[in-house]
């Protein structure tokens, strides 16, 4: 039986190893221990000896050539004559894996919340001249099929997915050459060639303990704000959220951080009901009227794409009127849910908290409220109402927490993005 | 006591050959990238560990060093387990748990090889201790190389060795070598002559003789057993390969011509062979025959670790306290 | 039930276990006739003979070596090592060959022995003879270590080790040898990894080791006197640990101090700490405070050397702090 010749492994960090010279030609006569041939390391060059007595046949590797170690090189045989090549490493690159030069067409990103797309069919084949404009393959995502163009004129030298695979967002899919190629590739993807094929283990080492998939990317955690966040021990806070307690009542009737769990006793002695401010502070209101059709359509669209919490969405489009980062309190029928703003447009980063607001919005769409007028509360508040066309917003501040420009600021940029909130993402 | 039958003379033989044999496939395991790790060859030092371990019992304990594959052989391992083990696998003697620089074959005495240069001097003394102690007949035969005579610890164990009377014999196998360095560098004056600093008797052996390196053996176990021990022997032997398998570039410590007289001119396996076939004790066929055996043993006991299964990942935590 | 002393508890212990077991032996440095330093171990060599309990020369990383050889082939030795300090001399015998011998040879071979020896400091005894250097074996995994706060819990503990299969490091506090504790006449273990609540309370919980007991205890009665309740755990033996004893009671308490003699960085207290954050955040009402020796060698000077170590001054004081919701590392 024809016994392999492989790459050494000589060093303790060693990789590959350069083949200087065969001491033998294909169908010599070899002896176990003769010196077979010359391999070059990091470190130093060294002969190798045969380890078998034979002939030598199916050399694969010619001299100057860096051969990774365990590779098999060439065979001690019987016989002279069996020279069938050795066989290769059981992933070693195809032949002609090289891919062919010209631009790359990359799976695009369709929607907002969108990691793959599966590409449903190619309308162009590997070698057929392309333009700019031609469309050149179908991709289906969670809403919607729609067609690709080309993007470069020239011609399709290589397809590197197949009609039913999914394929990440901005994974490569396509090669457009600027000439015609000779050797078109259509393959399919994670077919990639592998710069150095590292040869086949004979029994397979036990795979890693896996590491648990990293998290798909999450949204960052809006910045913290070192005046919103109150200081309360692990206890004292989980308590709080099991009986319903608000801390920041505490914050609010001055008592001192960081609260452990005696401080919740107080807690529960404070009136819920929020003192209406008595500040001489001169108030602020102001009133916008806007169509409600861009909301009305915009929330079933979030929704398909995995923004189902309407509140927060409000939260965002408020948030980001204001200076976000920044807590938004959704106010509906006397209960409050806080939402944090990071900085940024992000609506899918938009999520509940239990620090303190900085504005409050209020939503009386949907009751018989057509007009409002409160006056100024502890924070800014903007009103929703349903009104003539649609949609009224107020907004109710004192002068201390915005001026004249700034609330004019705020109410705009906010009846803006609610007339549009498509815009708001762009 | 000296061994006069040629069944002991063809089994002596036979073992030489065997660590010759694991020793060429593991380094090819190696070599071949197929074997995780660093290993140790004990190629051209056969004659030590089999003259030595032929005179001991299998409740005779010894101690060994990183270049162990040899000791382990000697004192009677199996080559499938051996491979096993060298290769990670559930079946090696330590689960895998050791590999190749720390087999431990507790069936036939063979208390470990050792990763920390004369690390197990302590364990080999304190197993000689456990023997008087409770009363028992084995001797322990502690292997370390003349690098390891740099550690104090052998000095201390040597001290409590000689006043307690114990029976060990502290086996120094003096391969010219103290990782890259010559002995001559690291070791100033005689090493038998610190054994005898401390009233310890000892020898210096042709260790590429195995009859000579069992007769004395033989006289020194017998002694031990009568409460006449410790003893030291140090033993003149070479090792063919490099510190480790990937040791290649040696010239700047020892040069080829060196490493040719001793394969050619010293080789224990090619002597004794020599030897049996003058006396009459094994005809050139016969040797052939027991070598081409070996050599297959040794094939299928490769091919069989290499398919053998890896231990359970719940092992990981496994054997980290007994019960 | 009679009272008898640390020493003596942990002689009766040997003893006890020598004329239960033939292959139990003892040896190290003068344990023979002069019985150790702290007389310890007077007595043995006259019930034992020179045999059993055997005289060693200063040669620590040497016996301990004969320790683990013969405990992998049959025998049970007791190592004295006189001062916890030269545990230095020892780590390559104690850390990477008994502790790794069962490990390596995929559990055939088997390390039963114990070493024995001190710690503690305020005896004047200057930086290196006052360590407690627990931590540092505590961290190797193959070891167990068992850490006795009175008579009671060293014989205990002593005669558990002696029949374990592993290697044992047991520190007994120097300064404790002559404190008398009820000890029955009648045979009695202590298992490992078995806490024992010293006194029960409910606003704060000490967790306390060896010599830290004592000083728990009384500052737990100090600031009983103050309306604080407290309740005091010892561990026992911090490898293994009794974790859920620990979590059980924090999770009552919601507070606690971890104190300790090692240095306080990198320690015992630490990864107790780190395990009641880890598994009792959530009832947690202030961080768990680590009480350790100070960050440096051990002064000589008694005047330096007694402000190095927590006492029941200090230990209360942090407790009043804890209760009182101060904040106590603001930044």
């Amino acid at each position: 039986m024809p016994r392999d010749v492989t790459m050494p492994q000589l060093g303790m960090a060693q990789d590959a190893g350069k083949i200087v010279a065969w001491l033998k030609a294909p169908g010599d006569a070899v002896t176990k221990g003769d010196a077979l041939f010359e391999v070059e390391t990091d470190k130093a060059t060294m002969e190798v000896e045969a380890q078998a007595s034979g002939f030598l046949t199916g050399v694969t590797a010619g001299e100057g050539e860096d051969v990774p170690v365990g590779a098999v090189i060439a065979q001690i045989s019987d016989s002279a004559a069996d020279d069938a090549p050795a066989p290769k490493p059981a992933d070693a690159p195809a032949a002609g894996d090289d891919l062919p030069p010209g631009k790359s067409v990359t799976m695009p990103q369709l929607g907002m919340a969108q990691d793959t797309g599966l590409l449903v069919n190619w309308l162009k084949s590997p070698g057929d001249a392309v333009a700019a404009d031609d469309l050149l393959f179908e991709v289906e995502t969670d809403k919607s099929t729609m067609e690709v163009s080309a993007g470069f004129d020239g011609f399709l030298a290589a397809t590197l997915a197949e009609a039913g695979q999914e394929v990440p967002v901005g994974a490569q899919v396509a090669i457009i050459s600027a000439d015609k190629p000779e050797n078109p590739v259509a393959r399919k993807h994670g077919d990639a060639a592998k710069s150095a094929p590292t040869p086949e283990p004979t029994a397979k080492a036990p795979d890693a303990p896996k590491q648990k998939d990293p998290k798909p990317a999450t949204p960052a955690p809006p910045a913290a704000q070192t005046n919103g966040r109150i200081l309360a021990s692990p206890k004292a806070r989980r308590l709080a959220l099991e009986q319903g307690l608000d801390l920041a009542l505490l914050v609010k009737a001055g008592h001192a951080q960081p609260f452990h769990v005696a401080d919740l006793e107080t807690l529960r002695a404070i009136p819920t009901e929020t003192p209406v401010a008595t500040t001489a502070a001169a108030t602020c209101s102001l009133t916008a009227e806007i169509s409600d059709d861009g909301f009305v359509d915009f929330i079933p669209w979030a929704a398909q794409n995995g923004l189902t919490d309407a509140d927060a969405l409000l939260a965002g489009l408020a948030g980001a009127s204001l200076t976000a980062p920044c807590v938004v309190a959704i106010d509906r029928f006397g209960q409050q849910h806080r939402y944090a703003v990071p900085a940024g447009r992000s609506l899918s980063a938009v999520g509940p908290t239990e620090n303190a607001a900085d504005l409050i919005l209020r939503d009386l769409r949907g009751t018989a409220l057509r007009n409002i007028t409160l006056g100024a509360a502890d924070l800014p508040v903007l009103t929703l109402m349903t009104g003539a066309q649609g949609l009224t917003i107020t907004l109710e501040c004192t002068s201390a927490q915005l001026d004249a420009a700034a609330a004019i600021q705020l109410l705009t940029t906010f009846a803006g993005r609610m007339e549009h909130p498509l815009h708001h993402l762009l | 006591m000296t061994k006069t039958n040629s069944e002991d003379y063809l089994r002596m033989y036979r073992q030489m050959v065997r660590i010759r044999t694991f020793e060429d496939n593991a380094n090819q395991l190696y070599l071949s990238a197929k074997m995780p790790g660093l290993t140790h060859m004990y190629s051209g030092e056969e004659a030590v560990a089999v003259g030595i371990c032929e005179a001991l019992t299998d409740d005779d304990r010894i101690t060994s060093t990183h270049r162990g594959h040899g000791h382990c052989v000697a004192k009677g391992a199996n080559f499938r387990e051996m491979f096993c083990e060298l290769l990670g696998k559930e079946e090696g003697y330590c689960r895998g748990k050791g590999g190749s620089m720390h087999i431990a074959d507790q069936s036939h005495g063979n208390l470990g090889a050792n990763a920390i240069v004369g690390g197990s001097m302590g364990i080999a003394t304190g197993s000689a201790l456990r023997a008087k102690l409770l009363g028992q007949n084995d001797v322990t035969v502690c292997f370390f190389g003349d690098g390891a005579t740099a550690q104090g610890l052998l000095y201390e164990v040597m001290n409590m060795a000689a006043l307690w009377h114990l029976p060990v014999i502290y086996a120094c196998e003096n391969n010219g070598y103290s990782e890259y360095t010559k002995t001559e560098e690291i070791a100033a004056g005689s090493i038998t002559a610190r054994a005898e600093a401390f009233g310890i008797e000892a020898f210096k052996v042709d260790g590429q003789d195995v009859l000579a390196v069992n007769a004395l053996t033989q006289k020194l176990v017998a002694r031990c057993r009568k409460g006449e021990g410790p003893f030291f022997v140090e033993l003149e032997t070479y090792r063919y390969h490099g510190h480790h398998v990937g040791d290649i570039n040696r010239e700047y410590y020892r040069s080829k011509d060196e490493e040719k007289d001793w394969k050619e001119n010293r080789d224990p396996i090619v002597r004794f062979r020599g030897w049996l076939v003058d006396q009459g004790i094994a005809t050139e066929a016969e040797i052939e025959a027991m070598n081409a055996e070996i050599e297959e043993d040794a094939t299928a006991a490769v091919a069989y670790a290499e398919a053998a299964k890896y231990p359970d990942v719940s092992e990981v935590d496994m054997h980290v306290y007994a019960d | 039930m009679r009272e008898i002393t640390l020493s003596q508890a942990v002689n009766e212990a040997i003893a006890e276990e020598m004329r239960r077991d033939a292959t139990v032996f003892l040896m190290g440095e003068d344990v023979a006739e002069a019985g150790t330093p702290f007389k310890v171990l007077s007595g043995l060599v006259e019930e034992f003979g020179t045999e059993r309990v055997i005289d060693t020369p200063i040669s620590e990383p040497g016996f301990v070596g004969l320790a683990v050889g013969a405990a992998m082939t049959g025998a049970r030795p007791i190592v004295d090592l006189m001062f916890g300090d030269f545990i230095y001399l020892v780590m390559d015998q104690l850390c990477n060959q008994a502790a790794k011998q069962h490990y390596m040879s995929g559990g055939k071979l088997k390390v039963p022995m114990v070493l024995r020896t001190n710690m503690g400091a305020t005896r004047r005894s200057a930086a290196q003879h006052s360590q407690s250097l627990q931590a540092l074996v505590a961290h190797i995994p193959g070891l167990k270590v068992a850490m006795p706060s009175s008579a009671y819990e060293a014989k205990g503990l002593m005669k558990t080790a002696i029949r374990d299969n592993n290697p044992v490091v047991i520190f007994e506090d120097k300064l404790m040898y002559q404190d008398k504790a009820p000890v029955p006449e009648e045979e009695y273990l202590i298992p490992f990894g078995v806490a024992n609540v010293k006194r029960t309370g409910t606003d704060i919980t000490f967790i306390a080791t060896s010599s830290m007991v004592q000083v728990a205890e009384k500052a737990a009665d100090i600031l009983a006197k103050e309306g604080i309740s407290v309740e005091v755990i010892d561990p026992r033996t911090i490898v293994p640990l009794d974790e859920e004893t620990l979590l059980a009671s924090v999770r009552k308490t919601s507070r606690a101090i971890v104190i300790d003699e090692g240095h306080q960085s990198y320690g015992v207290t630490a990864e107790i700490a780190s395990r009641l954050n880890e598994k009792a955040f959530y009832h947690l009402d202030a961080p768990v405070l680590r009480m350790g020796a100070m960050d440096v060698p051990v002064p000589f000077s008694p005047a330096l050397e007694d402000v190095t170590v927590p006492t029941p001054e200090t230990v209360a004081a942090n407790a009043r702090r804890l209760c009182a919701g101060e904040m106590i590392h603001a930044a």
